[in-house]
């Protein structure tokens, strides 16, 4: 099978620090508000510090991208390799594709008044590099993986991820595991 | 020096802001604009990673609320600022210095009070100017960590710590009242792969924090009573016969009264001390009594209690028992001191009176001598973060100047006549060690300051210039020395043929790691007077500190105020530093913590106002009800929301911890035993 690539987002490394938001912020020199990638906590809101499990989401280079199948212009492809590639020239800014992603990826720039979104550092990984998040993270929770691959202890979902039988996301998961703990007050 | 890629300049820089990580950074500039910032991989413990607030420095340098030019305010936080030059700063400052000099011929009325917000040796320049003036006053000692520093300081003879890697061979690494999920980021992947190849990690703390999350066993423990666990573990393992004789016999010295002393001691009486079943206890010294190198790591928040630095030698003596100390991927580990022995030229004391930093407001009052008339300030938001801040406010009422280098608008900036700006570390040059790893790096400049934004060296140079043209011979300070020629100066032959060059300009090629023993205490000789691990400490005694490493009972809530309140360490900020940059903040208002029980008590919701009071005064938090903290502990995180009235600080007594003179010249503070109780709003 030809190779097919997408995160593994290990939850049981990650600290929700959200190193991974802004080395991708900083790589790529994003307005304030927009974020292609996000920590999202798994439990409780992300109200305070208290939340104690995260996911790091980006776009999830869907194999069946409803972004792609929704957009008018053919603004969205998808990669020999499963990037799911956005054209900042071709996009008309109608928001579709925002209302389509199962996973509200694709942010609008008000400044541009056009649609972007996580290519998955695609330039980079074609010069042999590492996507900026990947590199950024400093629990080395985010790696990017051959989907086709069997990973031990890789899942298609964590709780309150959206049905994968919608898209077909590529990004993979490594659920948190919980210790032993002996409280005061147990 | 800098390097070219992509048509980016490239400098190398070291986050200066105390935190045990002091990260290398490349800083990458085009058209004389920082673009973008990322690790440093040449650094080889932060290995080209960053923490969010690393991350997002350019946030911060070009934050539209950083202070662009000196400015002068029309009454003492009336918030009526005045843009000045550096020239009419500089006059008015001289002339009040010179003033003063001329009514009270003394150079005391002169105080400095600095502390952490930037590591860098360069910035001592601050003491150096004032060294320059003649004796003055000066705030001395530490908030964070002085107990400690003693407490190892008597067994150990001198503060060592093994290179974070090491924990990749312990067999059980016990994170012990610390937080590096939060504190120490880049400490985590070494435990990560510990835990891969089989390693038990266990966590103590009175919080189910973000470590203990990722901990295989969290142990929950009493705030400040972490000394009677230890002691019991201590007990238990040797009695059990899985001590370390051999540890114990040629290495240390008075074990027959420390083994009298743990004979005596009472395990039920110690396991409700530190609020744990005596079966839990006798279950962790098993898992700890039967493996070999277990390396502890003993935080700062253990030992900001009264008895902290006991609570510290108690955790050590439980280290030599085990004989843990001195083995690959053993050991106490706390803090080094290892790879900060610069010149410290701007240090020379020409007989300056020192304050206790801790008790600040209080030793200003309590002046026999010549009064304090004028404060600078630098480096240090003491408003937000010192205990006593209604009595400091008074005192600093009556100064008759008040001047703070700032990067933002802090509360202590708002509370002074003259606000200077200061650069970051991108825009000036500069070297930084740090307290955890072993690494040395350069601060090259990146940028031209922003606005008018100056070093505080450069401060010192034009204050000292200024005076000598107002009055000749007014100041001794080198005022047209490059950084670079006092970073030469700072330097000497130990220190650069430990990080293995010949000339510190060599940091530009990339940080350095110096060549201290990876194993803390390898060789077993130990610096104390003996030579040995020293149970007994005649040095402590000398400090009227008990010999042997005792329990004292902490204290405890009761009464009228029923909580402990813990204010540690924010995710997002670092002491009073970064909660302003808006992108980085999580919580617009200051959050306290409470258990679903304790909340339901009070009828308390998440996102509910309450106050938090005790006798010294009340603040007004919102309430995130949170099963991660313990009915009997409200948790805060410390820190400086601008524009937000509360000071957690307002509620603490400032109680001196039982350490911390030998290595900082104060006390520490007893931050974490504060007692409140709370309603809502
Ligand atoms: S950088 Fe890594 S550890 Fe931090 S939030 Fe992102 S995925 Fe999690
Ligand atoms: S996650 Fe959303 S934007 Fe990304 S490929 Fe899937 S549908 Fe498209
Ligand atoms: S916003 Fe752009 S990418 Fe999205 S559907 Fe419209 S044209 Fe396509
Ligand atoms: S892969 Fe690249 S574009 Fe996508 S989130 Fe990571 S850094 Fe950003």
């Amino acid at each position: 099978m030809a190779k097919k690539i997408g995160f593994l987002v290990n939850s049981d490394r990650c600290i929700g620090c959200h190193a991974c938001e802004l080395a991708c912020k900083n790589e790529y020199q994003q307005e304030p508000e927009i974020r292609w990638r996000k920590v999202y906590p798994l439990k409780e809101d992300s109200f305070g510090g208290f939340a104690r499990e995260f996911a790091s989401l980006a776009c999830n280079h869907c194999e069946d991208p409803a972004c792609l199948k929704a957009c008018p212009v053919i603004a969205y492809t998808k990669r020999e390799d499963g990037i799911v590639m956005h054209s900042k020239e071709r996009c008309i800014g109608c928001k579709n594709c925002m209302l389509a992603c199962p996973y509200k990826v694709p942010e609008f720039n008000q400044k541009t008044k056009k649609v972007e979104k996580c290519h998955m550092c695609a330039a980079r990984q074609d010069r042999g590099e590492k996507p900026a998040c990947v590199v950024g993270c400093p629990m080395e929770a985010i790696t990017i993986i051959n989907v086709n691959d069997t990973i031990a202890g890789a899942e298609r979902s964590l709780p309150g991820f959206p049905n994968a039988a919608i898209t077909n996301p590529t990004t993979r998961f490594i659920k948190p595991v919980v210790g032993r703990q002996v409280r005061r007050d147990a | 020096m800098a390097y070219n890629e992509d048509g980016y300049q490239i400098t190398r820089h070291i986050c200066p802001r105390n935190c045990y990580d002091t990260c290398g950074m490349l800083a990458y500039v085009r058209k004389g604009r920082l673009e973008k910032i990322t690790g440093d991989p040449a650094h080889g413990y932060t290995k080209g990673k960053l923490c969010s607030k690393g991350q997002n420095y350019i946030q911060r340098v070009y934050s539209s609320d950083r202070i662009r030019f000196p400015l002068r305010q029309m009454g003492r936080g009336s918030g009526r600022w005045e843009r000045i030059t550096w020239e009419q700063a500089m006059e008015i400052i001289c002339e009040r210095i010179l003033n003063l000099k001329d009514r009270y011929h003394s150079t005391l009325p002169f105080c400095l009070n600095k502390y952490s917000g930037n590591f860098g040796v360069l910035h001592s320049a601050v003491e150096g100017m004032f060294n320059s003036l003649g004796p003055t006053t000066q705030a001395r000692g530490s908030p964070c960590w002085s107990a400690g520093l003693d407490a190892q300081l008597y067994d150990m003879g001198y503060n060592r710590n093994s290179d974070p890697g090491e924990m990749e061979k312990a067999d059980i690494i016990i994170l012990w009242g610390v937080n590096p999920a939060w504190t120490a980021i880049h400490s985590l992947p070494y435990i990560y792969r510990a835990q891969e190849k089989g390693a038990t990690v266990i966590v103590i703390d009175p919080v189910y924090t973000q470590t203990a999350r990722k901990a295989d066993y969290f142990v929950q423990t009493k705030p400040g009573e972490d000394g009677a666990l230890a002691l019991a573990l201590a007990k238990i393992i040797y009695e059990s016969g899985n001590g370390d004789q051999n540890f114990i016999d040629h290495h240390t010295l008075g074990w027959p009264l420390f083994k009298d002393y743990l004979a005596n001691l009472n395990l039920d009486y110690l396991a409700a001390q530190c609020g744990q079943e005596l079966g839990r206890i006798q279950e962790l010294a098993a898992i700890i009594g039967s493996t070999r190198a277990v390396f502890i790591w003993a935080g700062f928040g253990l030992q900001r209690h009264i008895h902290g630095g006991q609570t510290l030698r108690a955790i050590d003596a439980l280290g030599a028992i085990t004989g843990c100390i001195g083995m690959p991927g053993g050991g106490v580990h706390y803090a080094h001191q290892l790879t900060w022995g610069f010149n410290y030229n701007f240090l020379k004391d020409p007989g300056n009176r020192y304050l206790n930093i801790n008790t600040f407001a209080h030793e200003l009052n309590h002046l026999q001598e010549q009064s304090v008339k004028m404060l600078w300030v630098s480096c240090r938001n003491l408003l937000a973060q010192d205990t006593a801040g209604k009595m400091l406010r008074k005192e600093l009422d009556k100064l008759e100047l008040i001047v703070t280098v700032e990067q933002f608008l802090t509360e202590t900036a708002c509370y002074s006549d003259i606000v200077l700006p200061a650069t970051t570390q991108f825009e000036e040059m500069d070297v930084v060690p740090s307290y955890w790893h072993h690494w040395i790096g350069l601060n090259e400049q990146a940028i031209l300051p922003y606005f008018e934004a100056k070093s505080d060296l450069e401060i010192g140079q034009l204050l000292a210039k200024t005076l000598n043209t107002y009055r000749p011979g007014s100041s001794s300070f080198p005022i047209e020395k490059s950084p670079g020629s006092f970073l030469d100066e700072e330097f000497n032959e130990k220190l650069y043929a430990l990080l293995g060059i010949s000339h510190w300009s060599e940091l530009a090629a990339g940080p350095r790691q110096a060549a201290v023993s990876t194993t803390a205490w390898s060789s077993k000789t130990f610096a104390t007077p003996s030579g040995k691990f020293e149970f007994f400490s005649a040095k402590a005694q000398r400090e009227n500190i008990p010999p042997l490493a005792q329990y004292h009972k902490g204290m405890s809530p009761q009464g009228k105020y029923p909580y402990w309140l813990i204010t540690s360490h924010a995710q997002q900020g670092l002491n009073s530093q970064f909660q302003n940059i808006t992108k980085l903040a999580k919580n617009k208002k200051p959050v306290v913590f409470i258990h679903p029980q304790t909340a339901a008590v009070k009828g308390v919701k998440t996102g509910q106002m309450v106050r938090v009071y005790n006798k010294l005064g009340v603040i007004t938090l919102q309430a995130h009800v949170s099963p991660d903290t313990p009915s009997d502990i409200l948790v805060c995180h410390q820190g400086w929301l601008p524009g937000s009235e509360t000071r957690l600080n307002d509620l603490n007594d400032g109680l001196p911890t039982d350490m911390g003179r030998v290595s900082t010249g104060s006390q520490g503070v007893a931050f974490y035993d504060v007692f409140v109780d709370f309603d809502p709003v």
